[in-house]
């Protein structure tokens, strides 16, 4: 029996050395100590032995069932590198291939200016507020000290709606400024506010015309607020949007509802010496803006003896152009995919 | 408008400036100048020669062999064609190497045979004047060698203002206004405008009828003969007008243009003998009235047009245009000179409606000072009398009507000033800035009195602030120093219906692959009926900017579907989202009601399945699935409602939902119409919008509360059924028989499988379900799955089915 064992375990080993791969070791393991395997059956023998001779025989069979179980293994760990180093070094896959096609959505890029100055003025406490794009004729001009014989109210500037002779007139807005007043109603002073929204002109459609735009109006209302005031928060705001200093100055600009009224202009962004954007001359003409004029608050109910405050108005369909390079404004209402899924969230 | 700087440089000394330094002042401190031009730089090279020699071209008739003396060592021999060319004359030659306009360089040639070495110009060669005949003809005493632009004073900067920025600004459409600003700017004295003229004692023989005084503030009429008739106007008033782009006519037209291009106010001359009559009316044209302006065109005047009219017609449209019927022409001896003040509103109109815009009714759009009106008539006398012996002024004008501006006194604190400005500037910076813009100022402790000339009180000064912004720009606003806001800490209020879009649109871009598009708020006429609409259901523009597109829309669903057919050839399918606003007449109060809308529209090819979850409206469903599940709210459908189609005219009648929530629309999803999908040119696909009413949701999200629940103790049991039934019971209908058989059991159900054909009988569909069964303090036995299998059985059988396997 003694005899018979070592024999068994010399050629298990034996066996297992040369096993040349993981599914030819796992026969070779099976066939001795699988359930009908060469040693199982030895086991099973052991019952028949002499109670004397049992114990020597017992430990001797369970120490050769080990070495083999080691020896198994340890070939394994070896046969499974020696398969992995051959796969390693074999041609194997094209890893250049693509994954399964992921479709991406879009932001459109007025929205998403709009958003992101949302954003930046909700960051430095501003409300930012709303209002009816079907306004009306005393909203929309004589509440912003728009004289009544202005000719930004008539038909070839403003677009109007049908109206009962008596009526009082409503016209689509031609700019977001009523919703100063309307804030200043809702809220009184002082207050800090934005207000971004689609505004409306009678314009003939070229590249850079659109009867359908977007603008933001921006308001802030307080004791003793002037131009540097302004001038500041501006600076801010542009700082948040290029994230980083730009230089601005101030030139004089004329609107019914502001007093001083100011255009804003910016270094240019795109360059250091003059480029298509700022036609060469380093600087583009970023937004309109001045004091509230002391009849805009009246209207809106606030004592311009006591309270001053500043007002501007930004572009946000031509900042969407400056900041993507956007040749015609008619691609921003096409709905075209081409166009459209070029502007990631 | 163009201005040329030597011109205000007769009121102002501006010689040690620079084009470039002026222009910028003028930016910065009045108005954006868009550009600079430099008159003469194209005509540099040329000089002053004299003709030596003149022999006739041995090979040409009509060609000269010249020598000139051009200031150089040597003569320079030039073949010329032109008739007057002479021995001894004086003219422009243009050398070899010069260039002229048109980037005409000049290079050495031969003409016939002989040298020609350059050429002798004519005032159309170097743009001196229109007409030409024969080379230009320099006075006996001009300087050989010199340049011509410096002989002639030709050289000259034009700078191009936006007018855009000049329309408050009554005072600045001529040349005066410019420096009176460059005065102030710059704090150099203004030289007071030439006007001074003696007008002689006889009185007129006219009387004036002024109608309405509200529309005419003044009108003056003054008689002059012009013995000659009119005649060409002297070289520099024709090159200054011709610099800044006004075109030349004859001398009394050309003088009339220049004071108004100096002063700002335009004047008008009429043939006198033309004129009917000794009585000149201004009123209101007779309707339906023919008139012929003097550039022949022909108009039916409207009753509201201001005209001049003699004892039996109309003479001139007011502020706008002359009559051709009285127009000053070669035979003119004695003229009628009009110097009035037109209200700016109806010259605006008039000029307007008639598309008869000049330079005299842009001028009177904005208020011009009626002050004005006698300056500007005595400087044309004066630079007619002085121009020619043969004009005489024949008598004192006449006038009616009142000069006077209603000239208030303001107030200012200059205390408050400075704040508001946030310059630090001295109480005599700013009496001088407003003293040098021609305010009259008078100190009173801190405040300061103001009083407005009338050329700044008719439009744009009318309160204290008004003089802040001249303060502030005289003073430069360079010299502002930004300084932050102090404002409380406070959370800024929001609104609720831009957040809760905001999230829904960006979830429509980040999980649903949505294109977020902008489309127009006004739709066709056509497309009321393709609703089943009327035109009169829409809120309607009375001045579309297309006059088939007038209606205001309720909702943006065609809207979207328009943007589709852009698309279709390089995206068979696509989805475009838009949060945006529809509109409708409120009848209870007359106002608008504009309804906030988060849109989705999505397209596919038309062999989709049309229900389930490769339909599209079963693509918007889970779309709408996510929305509402994002807000927590558990909305409620009702598959074709009755109503849908008459409230959304575009729904498909068999394939839409509406949802809900506790009874409160939320929304539909529907398949756009076939008939409306081809109608907007949309082919070989289908189409299906969702539109979620925003304030709703608002409303719904309040109401929903968040219940957390533990996770679950026990396990669950998942079982598998398989119902067979009529096709007339749907999914919904079969999805509530198998909830309602698990009963409080149930934790989830899903459906795995819809099918038909072999092994089922005709008119049967069959519908597999996955459930799973959970109780909370129990494992689930064999018995309770056998019981819910019972349940479902039966229920299968109440709906015309039965259990498969
Ligand atoms: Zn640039």
């Amino acid at each position: 029996m003694r005899e018979r064992l070592e024999a068994l375990c010399d050629a298990g080993l034996a066996a297992a050395a040369v096993a040349e791969s993981v599914a030819q070791l796992a026969e070779v393991e099976s066939s001795y100590l699988g359930r009908t395997g060469a040693l199982t059956a030895q086991l099973k023998e052991l019952g028949k032995l002499d109670a004397a001779e049992r114990p020597a025989i017992g430990k001797l069979a369970n120490e050769i069932k080990q070495q083999l179980q080691s020896s198994f293994e340890a070939r394994r760990v070896v046969l499974k590198r020696q398969q992995l180093d051959a796969d390693l070094a074999s041609v194997g896959v094209d890893s250049s291939l693509p994954g399964p096609t992921v479709e991406l959505g879009s932001v459109h890029p007025v929205m998403a200016i709009a958003r992101e100055l949302e954003e930046i003025f909700q960051s430095m406490g501003f409300v930012v507020w709303d209002g009816p794009e079907l306004e009306s004729e005393a909203n929309n001009f004589d509440a912003l000290n728009i004289p009544s014989d202005h000719p930004a109210r008539e038909s070839h500037d403003t677009i109007w709606m049908k109206s009962a002779p008596g009526e009082d007139r409503r016209c689509l807005r031609t700019h977001t400024s009523p919703v100063q007043v309307r804030a200043l109603r809702e809220f009184g002073a002082p207050l800090r506010v934005i207000a971004p929204g689609r505004v409306f002109r009678q314009e003939v459609q070229d590249a850079t015309h659109e009867h359908t735009f977007h603008q933001m109006e921006g308001l802030v209302v307080g004791k003793d607020i002037g131009v540097p005031h302004m001038l500041h928060a501006m600076n801010s705001m542009l700082e948040g949007v290029f994230k980083r200093k730009l230089e601005t100055r101030l030139r004089p600009g004329f609107f019914p509802f502001v007093e001083p009224g100011f255009e804003l202009d910016a270094r240019c962004p795109f360059c250091k010496d003059g480029c298509k954007v700022c036609k060469g001359s380093t600087w583009i003409e970023l937004m309109p803006g001045g004091l509230v004029h002391p009849n805009v608050l009246t209207a809106a109910g606030v004592d311009p003896e006591v309270y001053s405050g500043f007002a501007f108005g930004l572009g946000l369909s031509r900042m969407a152009m400056l900041r993507y390079g956007i040749h015609d404004i008619r691609y921003m209402c096409s709905g075209d995919l081409r166009f459209l899924n070029q502007f990631q969230a | 408008m163009k201005i040329s700087l030597n011109w205000v440089g007769d009121f102002v000394d501006i010689s040690d400036k620079s084009a470039e330094e002026i222009s910028a002042l003028l930016s910065m401190h009045t108005a954006e100048v868009e550009g600079i031009e430099y008159s003469g730089a194209n005509i540099a090279g040329v000089v002053v020669a004299e003709v030596l020699t003149c022999e006739q071209h041995p090979d040409a008739d009509k060609l000269s062999v010249t020598t000139l003396n051009y200031g150089a060592e040597e003569t320079v021999q030039v073949v010329c064609g032109a008739p007057n060319v002479r021995v001894g004359l004086k003219v422009a030659l243009a050398p070899v190497g010069c260039v002229l306009p048109g980037d005409f360089k000049i290079k050495k040639a031969k003409l016939r045979g002989q040298l020609s070495q350059g050429m002798i110009c004519s005032d159309s060669e170097i743009e001196l004047s229109d007409a030409s005949e024969g080379i230009k003809e320099l006075p006996a005493d001009a300087p050989i060698g010199a340049r011509l632009i410096d002989y002639l004073e030709l050289s000259d900067a034009i700078l191009e203002l936006d007018n855009k920025s000049l329309t408050h600004r009554p005072d600045l459409w001529g040349h005066y206004g410019f420096a009176r600003e460059l005065s102030a700017i710059l704090k150099r004295p203004l030289k007071e405008y030439p006007s001074e003229f003696e007008w002689p004692a006889e009185a007129s023989e006219y009387t004036l009828q002024l109608d309405d005084q509200q529309q005419t503030s003044c009108y003056q009429l003054t008689e002059l003969s012009v013995g000659g008739g009119p005649q060409v106007s002297p070289e520099w008033m024709q090159q200054r007008l011709l610099a800044v782009g006004q075109c030349v006519v004859n001398d009394i037209v050309d003088v009339s243009n220049y004071v108004m291009l100096e002063l700002g106010q335009p004047t008008h001359a009429f043939d006198k003998d033309k004129v009917s009559g000794k009585q000149i009316s201004v009123r209101r044209a007779t309707a339906e009235e023919g008139f012929v302006t003097l550039d022949e065109t022909e108009c039916t005047l409207m009753a509201s047009d201001m005209v001049i009219a003699d004892a039996d017609k109309s003479i001139a449209l007011a502020g706008v245009m002359g009559g051709a019927n009285s127009e000053v022409d070669d035979t003119t001896t004695s003229i009628l000179l009009e110097s009035a003040s037109f209200d700016a509103t109806s010259v605006r109109r008039t000029a307007l409606h008639h598309n008869l815009r000049s330079e005299a009714s842009s001028r009177f759009e904005k208020s011009l000072d009626p002050n004005y009106t006698l300056s500007a008539s005595q400087r044309v006398c004066q630079l007619l009398c002085e121009m020619r012996d043969d004009v005489k002024v024949d008598s004192a004008p006449v006038f009616a009507g009142s000069a006077d501006v209603a000239s208030e006194r303001l107030t200012i604190n200059v205390a408050n000033v400075r704040t508001l400005l946030g310059i630090d500037i001295s109480d005599q910076d700013i009496d001088q800035n407003l003293t040098a813009l021609g305010f009259e100022v008078e100190a009173n402790g801190d405040d300061m009195q103001v009083l407005v000339p009338s050329f700044r009180a008719t439009k744009d000064i009318q309160s204290a602030v008004d003089l802040v912004e001249e303060v502030g720009r005289i003073a430069g606003y360079d010299k502002i120093v930004p300084q932050p806001l102090c404002a409380p800490i406070e959370v800024p209020k929001q609104l609720d219906y831009r957040r809760l879009a905001s999230k829904l649109l960006m979830r429509l871009v980040n999980n649903h692959q949505a294109h977020e598009t902008q489309s127009y708020s006004f739709i066709p006429d056509a497309w009321a009926k393709l609703q089943g609409l009327s035109c009169d259901d829409f809120i309607q523009i009375a001045n579309p900017v297309n006059d088939a597109v007038s209606l205001m829309r309720q909702n943006p669903a065609l809207s979207l579907l328009s943007q589709v057919p852009v698309n279709q050839r390089e995206f068979p399918s696509g989805r475009l989202c838009e949060f945006t606003k529809g509109y409708a007449e409120d009848d209870e109060n007359g106002e608008a009601i504009e309804s906030r809308i988060l849109a989705m529209l999505i397209w596919g090819p038309s062999d989709l399945p049309k229900s389930g979850q490769q339909s599209l409206v079963g693509q918007l469903r889970s779309v709408a699935a996510d929305l509402t599940g994002l807000l927590n709210i558990n909305a409620q459908y009702q598959v074709n409602p009755d109503d849908l189609q008459s409230r959304f005219g575009f729904a498909h009648p068999k394939q839409c939902l509406a949802l809900s929530f506790a009874r409160q629309s939320l929304g539909i999803i529907s398949r756009v119409h076939p008939a409306v999908v081809s109608a907007l040119g949309v082919d070989n696909s289908d189409v299906a919008v969702l539109l979620l009413d925003v304030d709703a949701l608002v409303d719904a999200q309040a109401k929903t509360k968040f219940k957390f629940s533990s996770p679950p103790t026990f396990p669950a049991v998942k079982v598998d059924v398989a119902l067979a039934l009529p096709t007339g019971v749907d999914y919904a209908a079969a999805h509530n028989a198998v909830s309602a058989a698990a009963g409080k059991l149930l934790d989830q159900i899903e459906l795995f499988d819809v099918y038909s054909g072999p092994g089922l009988k005709d008119g049967q569909h069959s519908m597999a379900f996955t459930v799973l069964l959970r109780a909370s303090d129990r494992t689930l036995g064999d018995k309770e799955e056998q019981s819910f299998i019972q349940k479902v059985s039966k229920a299968a059988e109440q709906l015309g089915g039965n259990l498969r396997s």
